[in-house]
């Protein structure tokens, strides 16, 4: 079986080795691409089917039903923001589908306030080896896949 | 159990005393400490932490994605 990771944002898919923060640079949390995302406003989509674990306003994981949490991260240090900026659509606990929107931001707005607006995508608790197909150093739009998970 | 590991974590960060704030951020617990110097990174590893960041009195101790969780098991210990 394979997952299909989807793009949360559109933008440019880049190694997590670029993102300036170490949790995600040395994928301690887990490996997976990081989205540098197009600078204006817009709404962040879930990469796959499955269930709100983890909702924060800068930051969600969705885990599917065998268990695959996928963790995003819009932007770097941007907890700081204590929610501004971010209007979230959904619930702690909802069910989501792959491609239905999360929050809205504006990554624009992010980067003006002083924060890198990437946007990690970590297959949390994965090996490397179990992701395929990264699809680095493309543009890619919400919902797009970003890469293939074996299960 | 998960009481015994926040538990755990506490002491490894210096005990109560030693807590400022601690907030979670998804995959980590970011403490802010009376003294950064005392915290214990190999049993912070022993229970789980994946790494430790010290930024003076500001330590980041990476926990996955169960840090909100532990992150109000210690806020009910303190």
């Amino acid at each position: 079986m394979s997952l299909r990771v989807g793009s949360p944002v559109a933008g440019r898919v880049v190694a997590l080795s670029a993102v300036p923060d170490p949790v995600f640079s040395q994928a301690m949390v887990g490996p997976g691409v990081a989205v540098d995302p197009l600078r204006s406003k817009a709404d962040v989509v879930s990469p796959l089917d499955g269930t709100v674990v983890t909702l924060h306003p800068h930051a969600f994981v969705v885990a599917g039903t065998d268990g695959a949490a996928v963790l995003v991260h819009l932007g770097i240090d941007t907890v700081k923001r204590k929610g501004e900026g971010f209007e979230l659509h959904v619930v702690k606990g909802e069910e989501v589908r792959a491609g239905q929107r999360i929050v809205t931001w504006d990554p624009a707005e992010v980067e003006a306030a002083g924060f890198a607006p990437i946007c990690p995508v970590i297959a949390l608790d994965a090996s490397a080896e179990v992701l395929g197909g990264l699809a680095l150093d493309t543009d890619v739009a919400a919902n797009d896949a970003l890469f293939a998970w074996s299960r | 159990m998960a009481d015994e590991k926040a538990k755990k974590i506490l002491e490894a960060l210096g005990g109560a005393d030693n807590i400022v704030e601690i907030e979670p951020c998804i995959t980590r617990l970011r403490c802010e400490l009376e003294d950064g110097s005392v915290v214990n990174e190999k049993a912070l590893k022993a229970l789980g932490a994946h790494g430790v960041m010290r930024s003076g009195n500001v330590v980041q101790v990476v926990v996955g994605p169960e840090a909100d969780t532990i992150a109000s098991d210690i806020e009910d210990l303190l």
